[in-house]
C-alpha cells in the first residue's frame, strides 16, 4: 500500500498509497492529500503494455512491396535468359536474403534492380550456366561498373564463393547473338552458327594458351574470335576485306573497340604459328593468315611445340654469339637488336639461360642488370621480349616518364632549414595582393552569374 | 595513392583517401596502374634484380672496374671485412663447388669457360672482372650484395625486394587552425571549402602532399619511406608553426604502406583463383588483376598477369616483406602453366 519509493512533490513525504477512486488508479500522499500520479482511464486488454495495430490486427506479416516486385524481376530475368528452375529458385532465395541485409535494405530502387540481376548472375555461376557481367548489364540496362560494385558487395554479404566464368563456356551462348546465319545475310557471308562457335572456341583456347585472355574483358575477345573464325571459315577476298565495323553491322551487334586490339594480337599469334607450317612457301602475314587458320588450329599443339623449339634455338644461338663477341671486345656493349642488346648489356657478366628442352612458354631468367652500363632502349630487362609468347602488357609496356629518384638515407629527424620553410610562406605584400585579386575575381564571378 | 610520382593535376586520389573502400580503390586502378611498367623499378635498379643477389657479378664488376690491374691477384679489399677473409688463392676451386651448389638455373656451361680462362691467367681486365664475378660466389648466399636499405629483409627465397611506393601517415598538430588564413599566407596551399574541408599543402622535398584540417589533424601522403614521411610531416608542421599557430607534433603514425615489385614471369590468374578461392577475387570484367587478401599478415595484394605485384594495407615494412615471401612460392607454382 505504501512505500513505492516516490516522494510527494507537495510536502516531500514518502508516505504514498495506492488509492483507487472509482475505476481510476491513483497514488495519493497521505500527509497532504495531493495526487502524485494517476493511471489511464481505459485499461489495455493485456494489462498495461502498448499493443500496436499491426501486432493485433495483422494475421500474417505482409512482405515489403518492393521485395515482392524484386522477386518478380528476378523471375523475369531468369525467363529471359531461359535458365532452368534450379537457378531461378536459387536466385530468388539469394535475393530475399540479400534484400533484407542492412547494406541493401535502404538502397535506391535502381540498385535493388541491379541486385536482382547480380543474384541471377551468381546463381548461374554456381550452377554451371555461366553468363558474363557484360550480358547482365545489358539486360539490366545498367553501367557495368555499377553492376560490378553491387555484385562484389553482395558476394561479400552473402559469403558466396562463385567460380569464375570461363570464356570458352560463354562462347557458344555469345555466338548466338551474331545474326550471321544463311537466313539473315547473303550466302557468301553466311555461316552456320555451330561451325562458327566451334572455330571461335578453338581460337579462344589458343589465345588463352598464349596469354591473350588472362586479365582481359571477355566480350571483346569473343568478338575478335568470332570475327576471325568467320573470316577463316571461307577466306574469300570479300571476307578478308571486311572490317570489324562492317562485320558487326551485318551481324547486328555492337562493336567493342578493344576487339580490334585483340584481333591484332590474335593474328600475331597465328602468324607465329603459321610460320612453322612446314609445307608453306609463301610468307605468312597478319593479312593473309586467315587462310591458314584452319591448318593452324588443327595442328596447333604441334605447331606450338615447333615454334617454341625454334625460338629457343634462336636464343641459344644468340647467346653464344654475343658471348663470343663480348669476350673478344672491350667494355662497351653493342646494340644490335632489342633482344641482342639486352643480352649484350650483360656480355661482361655470366648470363644464365634456361636449360634447353624446357619446352614451354616460361621466360628465361632475366639477365642481370646494373645501373652502370645502360643502354638507351630499355633500362629494365624486358623478359617479355625474350620469350615467344608473353602477355601483351609485358611486350608493349606503357612508357612512363621517369620520376625523380628522391631522397635516400633519410632519418626523419634531420634539421629543417628556415630558408626552406620560408620559401613556402608568402611575403606580406604577396599575401595582400593575393587577397585583393581573390576579391576581384569573386566579384567578377558574382557579376557574371 | 601513387605508384608513379605524378601528383599535380591528379585529384582522384583525394576522394580515394576518404572513401577508403575497395571498390573505389579498384576504380582508381582502372587508370593505367595495371600496365604500369615498373617506374619505380627503373629508379631502383640496384635492388630489383630477380636473381639471388650474391650471384650478381655485374655489381661487383661495376665496383671493381677502376681498382684492378691485369694479372694481379684479385683485390677484394672493398668488400666487407668478414667476406674478404674468405678469399684465398685457391678460391677458384671453391668457386666450382660453390657454383655447383648454387641454383640449378645457372647455366653451368658458362662457368667452365671462366675457369679455363682463369687457368690461363688472362691479362684482359674483363677476364679479371668475370673471374671476380664468379669468385664472388664463395660468399655466403645469405648476404645480399645489393645496396642496403635501413631494414634489410632476408631474401634468400625470392631475391626480390618490394619497393615502397607510397606511405600515408597522420599526425596531430594539437591546436585548431584557421584554414582561410593558412591558404592566404602559404604559397603551397590550396583551399576550396565547397569541395573539401581541408587545406591541401605540398612541399618539394620530400615530394609529398598533406591535408590539413581545421581541428589540427593532418594527413601526409606520397612519401617513399617511413623516415621521409616523418620528415615531410615535420616540415608541414614547421610551416604551420611559422604561420603563427602553436603547432606541435603529436601521435605521428604510419597508417598505410604501398609497395610494388615484379616477379618477371607471367602468372595464370585463372589457375590461382581456382586453387586459392577463399583468398582471391578475380573478375576480369571489372579489373584486370587478381585481388588476394592475405590473412597473415593482413595485406591485400594485387597480382597481375604480367607478374607485377602491388602490396598494400601494411602498417609496417616487415608486413610487406613477409606477405611477398608468402606469395612468391605460390606464384612460382603457377609459372610453368
Amino acid at each position: 500500500m505504501s512505500g513505492s519509493g516516490v516522494s510527494c512533490p507537495g510536502c516531500g513525504s514518502s508516505n504514498i498509497v495506492d488509492d483507487d477512486l472509482y475505476s481510476q488508479a491513483q497514488m495519493v500522499c497521505v500527509d497532504c492529500g495531493s495526487v502524485v500520479s494517476e493511471g489511464v482511464l481505459a485499461h489495455d486488454p493485456n494489462g498495461g503494455s502498448d499493443v500496436s495495430y499491426s501486432w493485433t490486427t495483422a494475421v500474417t506479416r505482409k512482405p515489403c512491396v518492393n521485395l515482392v516486385k524484386g522477386l518478380q524481376r528476378v523471375k523475369a530475368i531468369c525467363r529471359i535468359l531461359r535458365v532452368h528452375k534450379e537457378i531461378e529458385d536459387l536466385s530468388q532465395a539469394y535475393y530475399k536474403q540479400a534484400y533484407q541485409h542492412q547494406s541493401f535494405i535502404k538502397v535506391s530502387l535502381q540498385k535493388k534492380e541491379v541486385l536482382a540481376g547480380c543474384c541471377v548472375l551468381v546463381s548461374c555461376r554456381l550452377l554451371n550456366w555461366p553468363i558474363t557481367m557484360g550480358t547482365m548489364s545489358c539486360l539490366l540496362d545498367a553501367d557495368p561498373m555499377a553492376v560490378g560494385v553491387v555484385y562484389q558487395e553482395m558476394v561479400k554479404v552473402l559469403s558466396i564463393e562463385a567460380p569464375i566464368v570461363n570464356v570458352t563456356d560463354v562462347m557458344e551462348a555469345h555466338s548466338q547473338e551474331y545474326k550471321i546465319s544463311p537466313l539473315h545475310v547473303p550466302e557468301q557471308l553466311a555461316e552456320n552458327s555451330k561451325d562458327l562457335a566451334k572455330r571461335a572456341v578453338a581460337l579462344v583456347e589458343l589465345a588463352a594458351d598464349t596469354w591473350i585472355v588472362t586479365g582481359r574483358k571477355p566480350i571483346p575477345i569473343m568478338m575478335a574470335a568470332i570475327y576471325l573464325a568467320w573470316q577463316s571459315l571461307k577466306p574469300s577476298k570479300q571476307r578478308l576485306k571486311f572490317t570489324l565495323d562492317r562485320f558487326c553491322q551485318i551481324a547486328k551487334v555492337n562493336k567493342h573497340k578493344a576487339a580490334l586490339k585483340r584481333i591484332t594480337e590474335m593474328r600475331e599469334v597465328l602468324c607465329k604459328l603459321g610460320r612453322e607450317i612446314p609445307w608453306l612457301r609463301a610468307e605468312v602475314t597478319p593479312d593473309n593468315v586467315a587462310r591458314q587458320v584452319d591448318d593452324i588450329l588443327k595442328n596447333r599443339y604441334a605447331l606450338l611445340r615447333r615454334a617454341l623449339r625454334t625460338h629457343e634455338d634462336a636464343l641459344q644461338a644468340e647467346d653464344s654469339l654475343t658471348e663470343e663477341a663480348a669476350s673478344s671486345r672491350a667494355s662497351e656493349p653493342v646494340e644490335h637488336t632489342p633482344t641482342a642488346s639486352a643480352v649484350g648489356l650483360c656480355g661482361l657478366n655470366s648470363e644464365r639461360t634456361q636449360q634447353p628442352g624446357d619446352g614451354n612458354e616460361s621466360p628465361c631468367k632475366a639477365p642481370e642488370l646494373q645501373s652502370d652500363s645502360q643502354e638507351t632502349q630499355e633500362s629494365v630487362p624486358n623478359w617479355g621480349k625474350r620469350v615467344l609468347f608473353a602477355p601483351p602488357c609485358v611486350t608493349h609496356p606503357k612508357r612512363r616518364r621517369a620520376g625523380q629518384p628522391g631522397l635516400q638515407d633519410v632519418t626523419g629527424d634531420e634539421e629543417i632549414s628556415d630558408s626552406e620553410i620560408d620559401s613556402y610562406i608568402r611575403t606580406p605584400r604577396e599575401a595582400r595582393e593575393f587577397a585583393l585579386t581573390q576579391k576581384i575575381l569573386s566579384l567578377s564571378e558574382s557579376e557574371k552569374s | 595513392m601513387q605508384v608513379c610520382s605524378s601528383l599535380p593535376g591528379n585529384r582522384s586520389w583525394i576522394r580515394w583517401l576518404f572513401l577508403m573502400d575497395e571498390s573505389a580503390l579498384e576504380r582508381y586502378f582502372d587508370d593505367s596502374i595495371a600496365n604500369d611498367s615498373c617506374l619505380s623499378l627503373e629508379e631502383e635498379l640496384g635492388v630489383q634484380s630477380p636473381a639471388p643477389a650474391p650471384e650478381d657479378p655485374s655489381f661487383l664488376s661495376g665496383k671493381a672496374g677502376p681498382s684492378r690491374e691485369p694479372g694481379e691477384e684479385l683485390d677484394l679489399s672493398f668488400l666487407p671485412d668478414e667476406l674478404s677473409t674468405q678469399e684465398e688463392p685457391g678460391c677458384h676451386d671453391d668457386t666450382e663447388t660453390q657454383t655447383a651448389a648454387l641454383d640449378v638455373s645457372q647455366d653451368s656451361g658458362i662457368i667452365p669457360d671462366y675457369n679455363s680462362q682463369d687457368s690461363t691467367a688472362a691479362a684482359d681486365p674483363q677476364q679479371g672482372v668475370s673471374l671476380l664475378g664468379v669468385g664472388a660466389s664463395p660468399f655466403c648466399p645469405m648476404t645480399p650484395m645489393t645496396p642496403m636499405t635501413p631494414m634489410t629483409p632476408v631474401t634468400e627465397r625470392s631475391g626480390i625486394i618490394p619497393q615502397l611506393q607510397n606511405i600515408v601517415s597522420t599526425v596531430n598538430l594539437g591546436c585548431p587552425l584557421d584554414l582561410k588564413f593558412i591558404a592566404l599566407q602559404a604559397r603551397n596551399a590550396e583551399y576550396n571549402p565547397k569541395r573539401f574541408a581541408a587545406v591541401i599543402m605540398r612541399i618539394r622535398e620530400p615530394r609529398t602532399t598533406a591535408l590539413i584540417f581545421s581541428s589540427g589533424k593532418m594527413v601526409c601522403t606520397g612519401a617513399k619511406s617511413e623516415e621521409q614521411s616523418r620528415l615531410a610531416a615535420r616540415k608541414y608542421a614547421r610551416v604551420v608553426q611559422k604561420l603563427g599557430f602553436p603547432a606541435r607534433f603529436l601521435d605521428f603514425k604510419i597508417q598505410n604502406m604501398v609497395a610494388s615489385c615484379d616477379v618477371c614471369f607471367p602468372i595464370r590468374l585463372e589457375g590461382l583463383v581456382l586453387t586459392h578461392q577463399q583468398f582471391s577475387s578475380y573478375e576480369p570484367e571489372l579489373f584486370p588483376g587478381l585481388i588476394y587478401r592475405m590473412v597473415k599478415p593482413r595485406i591485400v595484394l594485387l597480382i597481375f598477369v604480367s607478374g607485377k605485384v602491388v602490396l598494400t594495407g601494411a602498417k609496417e615494412r616487415a608486413e610487406i616483406y613477409e606477405a611477398f615471401e608468402n606469395i612468391y612460392p605460390i606464384l612460382r607454382g603457377f609459372r610453368k602453366q
